[in-house]
């Protein structure tokens, strides 16, 4: 077991200069950055994996990546103010630079998706770490069959990515739905939970399906799919945890007896339905 | 590699001459109260060395692993890595921790290696010592004991009871290197036979010794554990004293759970990343924050926690380790307040409690 | 440059004010360093000006007892950007809400005098009774170092780090003998640490005088002081009144008393 082979192994833990492109506000609570490597390298990704993001002086944070790893020359992640880093990283401004770890994690396994119906149910900030898969199956739409997006959120207010969400309103290459909990003066579209979107649409059986959101959703979306049938192999989830060093040691993220960091944040809903701490 | 002897009489030149090359890490009377504690410290002399020792308060796993590490300095949007890893000598470690540091040299490895460990710990000459004093809480006898202590590099075993002709000292096990590199600082002979005997009978014969026993097979232990992840009720009742306080998991050889936390110095421009040994029974451990001040908490109440560190010690990492996360040193039990962490005691109960469930 | 820096201010009430002699503590050379970064515009115990100014961070030490006490509170928070609750008198009413619970405290304290009008007071209460307060520096006095901290963090603009893990993570890092183990009995298991257990390393137990964790087990905590400490019944259930009587479980039962 020990015998330490004798190379020089990297500090793990030294992050790296992302430099910020672009700021856009998303929501009253989120920014959306678009970063590039300080040196300028490719960030060579999959949708669903996460990077440690951290300023020094406040701390590291898991942050999901938001962007397709089609798009060559950036990437992208949002912030949402709830801790003492992302209220500092909201701060910043367009040519700050922020510190990367990563990515890391098990990410959406995109050859068990490849021809198959697909819907992505987003609640919340649960749209940030699918938006990489969104973007990826638009920019590669004919690789899928069938694609369907539920997104809902607490209230207008709360929606984000504005721009992607007009295109995806008029695209034909999505079949998109949207809902809110509790309705303002201005919102005309639908009011409810997300699972009220189910009725709008038939779903196959045999679609693969995408979770991402708050954990009471979970249960009511799955619920939902056990009426269609769709089988706890083909849905895939991915869990917010506390992920700390994303390398499987300091404990934080373990959910029984797996860690979010190494063997998700997503997972096969079928690979955690007995863990008890999942949910 | 080659078993040495060396006199009892030439024992203390051995140490103080090691003493004027190496840093050496070893176990220490820390205070004399009530009754004795030892910790390992930085040996200053030989006078201070104690393999007589029963146990440490804090495992050994310190010296690679210290309870706070800055791992990052940054000043002025500059930063680097604080790696600076000095050859050192950790002697007197008992077999139990041997196994312990064996898990976690294998756990800072695996997936991703930590350098941050991994340089500290290939710094280290590891010695093994014998267990002359055994502590009242340990149970190492039943419990890990399929595998055995490896990754030292060298093993001391004080020959006793021997006869008048026979000369009082240690037998010296050399298994490589780092362990032969020690050779040149004590007047070493090579073993006899008698001794080499001598030393096995002694290691042999003290794991029959422990005041506390597990009489249960490792897999019987992990399956009727895992059965018992929902009996909510018994997990209340053994978590009801609980206090969340860490000592458990502090003071525990085989946990590494840690978190990360920066500060600024005094001039507020300069600063460090550092990360301390975190405790899973601590009430924030698994807690997140989320938008407008919420938080969700995966492991809300203490029982969820209890059980959690007992399934990590018990079951999780079985399979990857090829043994238990638990090598019975007993430190849990002495540093817990309420008296509720002994090993032995929960996992008696639950087998009792599965036992009488199946009746 | 002068003009940048933090305005901080500080402001007792009922209190010994050793939480402000502590800042005093520092020694020459980090305090005149912490001047590079913060003005101190008021602050009894070093200086005489006073401030009706606007001020950064108020730091205010010991409890509300009168009320007297609710103006200058009310003004100081108008004024002030953020409000530190500076040491536990502050943030729980600490030792002073012993009071609370003892019906006879006035005549066993001043004797004679203790008609005295000037002598009347209300319940002792945390600051946060009366003013939203920010932050809270725990502890009896204040730890200055862990104050520097919250300072520099504040400073940043970042929340300030205040563990919600007991003292005994502390001893155990600093590997100190338990007290429970030398035959003496402590208050760690409870105790919000953060002050880096320092009682204990020299030999003396926690009483708890930076207050509970967010969820202290209370009930383990009297059996523990009975059993292995070896305090009577009723010196283990009243044990944690010293600096938590506000805190307790049962603590609105006892202040119906009086």
């Amino acid at each position: 077991m020990t015998a330490f082979e004798n190379k020089k192994a990297e500090n793990i833990f030294l992050p790296r200069e992302a430099v910020i492109l672009n700021i856009k506000e998303t929501s009253q609570l989120e920014k959306h950055f678009t970063l590039r490597n300080a040196d300028a390298s490719k960030m060579i990704f999959e949708p669903g994996q996460f990077l440690e993001v951290s300023l020094f002086g406040y701390g590291e944070i898991p942050i999901g990546l938001a962007s397709s790893p089609t798009r060559e020359n950036s990437f992208d992640i949002v912030i949402r103010t709830v801790g003492r880093v992302s209220t500092a990283i909201n701060q910043l401004k367009e040519g700050d630079s922020l510190y990367i770890r990563g990515p890391y994690g098990n990410g959406f396994k995109l050859e068990q998706l490849r021809s198959y119906p697909i819907l992505v149910v987003a609640g919340g900030v649960g749209v940030c770490p699918t938006r990489s898969l969104i973007q990826y199956i638009m920019d590669r739409r004919e690789e899928f069959k069938s694609f369907t997006l539920f997104y809902g959120t607490r209230d207008p207010s709360q929606q984000l990515f504005l721009e992607d969400l007009k295109q995806w309103r008029c695209s034909d290459k999505v079949e998109y739905y949207e809902t809110v909990d509790k309705a303002d003066e201005h919102w005309e579209g639908p009011v409810g939970l997300i699972t009220e979107l189910f009725k709008k649409t038939s779903i196959a059986a045999e679609t693969r399906v995408i979770i991402c959101g708050p954990p009471i959703m979970f249960k009511f979306v799955i619920y939902e799919l056990d009426k269609i049938g769709i089988a706890h192999n083909h849905i895939f989830v991915d869990l917010e945890r506390r992920m700390k060093c994303a390398i499987g040691k300091c404990g934080h993220c373990q959910i029984n007896n797996k860690y979010a960091c190494l063997d998700g944040p997503v997972f096969a809903l079928s690979d955690i339905s007995n863990l008890e701490e999942a949910f | 590699m080659n078993t040495y002897f060396i006199k009892e009489s030439d024992f203390n030149n051995f140490i103080d001459n090691m003493l004027l090359q190496l840093p050496v890490i070893a176990p220490v009377l820390s205070s004399e109260s009530v009754e004795s504690f030892f910790s390992f410290e930085f040996l200053k002399n030989h006078d201070e060395l104690r393999l007589d020792y029963d146990i440490t308060i804090l495992p050994p796993k310190k010296a690679f692993f210290p309870p706070r590490q800055v791992i990052i300095e940054f000043s002025h949007g500059k930063f680097h890595g604080t790696v600076n890893a000095k050859k050192q000598v950790l002697l007197g470690v008992h077999p139990y921790d041997i196994k312990a540091i064996d898990q976690t040299d294998f756990l800072f490895t695996e997936n991703y290696e930590d350098i941050n460990y991994t340089a500290y710990r290939n710094a280290t000459t590891l010695v093994c010592s014998n267990i002359q004093t055994i502590s009242k809480r340990a149970f190492w006898g039943s419990i890990s004991h399929d595998v055995p202590a490896r990754g030292h590099d060298a093993f001391l075993t004080k020959l006793t009871d021997l006869n008048e002709a026979e000369e009082e000292g240690y037998l010296f096990e050399v298994f490589n290197e780092k362990g032969h590199e020690l050779l040149s600082f004590g007047q070493f002979l090579l073993a006899t036979e008698l001794q080499i005997q001598q030393a096995k009978s002694i290691n042999e014969s003290i794991k029959d010794k422990c005041p506390q026993q597990l009489n249960y097979s490792q897999d019987e232990m992990a399956n009727t554990i895992c059965r018992s992840f929902n009996n909510t009720a018994l997990w209340d009742e053994l978590a009801q004293d609980c206090f969340s306080c860490g000592s458990c998991n502090t003071t525990c050889p085989t946990c590494y759970c840690f978190n990360v936390e920066d500060s600024w110095n005094i001039d507020q421009q300069s600063g460090q990343r550092t990360r301390y040994w975190d405790s899973c029974m601590t009430e924030d451990f698994a807690k997140i924050s989320s938008a407008d001040g919420q938080s969700e908490n995966f492991r809300k109440t203490t029982a969820a926690r209890m059980r959690h560190r007992i399934m990590r010690k018990m079951v999780y990492l079985n399979d990857k380790l090829g043994t238990q996360a638990c090598v019975g040193c007993g430190r849990c039990s002495i540093a817990c307040t309420a008296d509720i962490a002994d090993p032995v005691n929960i996992i008696k109960r639950i087998m009792e409690e599965a036992a009488n469930d199946s009746l | 440059m002068a003009n940048n820096k933090a305005k901080v201010a500080f402001f007792d009430f009922a209190s010994c004010e050793g939480c402000q002699i502590e800042l005093t503590n520092y020694g020459d050379k980090d305090f005149l360093e912490l001047l590079q970064h913060i003005e101190i515009v008021e602050f009894r115990e070093a200086m005489s000006e006073k401030t009706s100014d606007p001020i950064d961070i108020a730091c205010i030490e010991g409890s509300y007892t009168r009320q007297a006490d609710c103006q200058r509170l009310l003004d100081i928070r108008c004024r002030a950007k953020v409000v530190i609750s500076y040491g536990q008198c502050a943030g729980t009413a600490g030792i002073n809400a012993l009071k609370n619970h003892q019906a006879d405290y006035q005549s066993f304290v001043y004797d004679r005098d203790a008609g005295m009008p000037h002598l009347d007071s209300d319940n002792a209460k945390p600051i946060s009774s009366i003013i939203k307060v920010d932050y809270q520096v725990p502890g009896c006095p204040v730890n200055r170092y862990e104050f520097l901290d919250i300072i520099s963090h504040l400073l940043h603009g970042k929340e300030p780090v205040i563990p919600n893990y007991p003292v005994c993570v502390e001893c155990k890092r600093n590997e100190t003998i338990c007290r429970f183990l030398a035959g003496d009995h402590c208050m760690g298991m409870v105790t919000r640490a953060g002050c880096g257990a320092p009682c204990p390393a020299d030999g003396i137990p926690c009483e708890g005088c930076r207050g509970f964790v967010d969820n202290p087990n209370q009930y383990a905590l009297s059996k523990v002081l009975h059993e292995k400490g070896g305090l009577s019944l009723h010196r283990a259930e009243s044990k944690s009144l010293l600096f938590n009587a506000n805190e307790r479980d049962n603590a609105n039962k006892e202040s119906e008393i009086d």
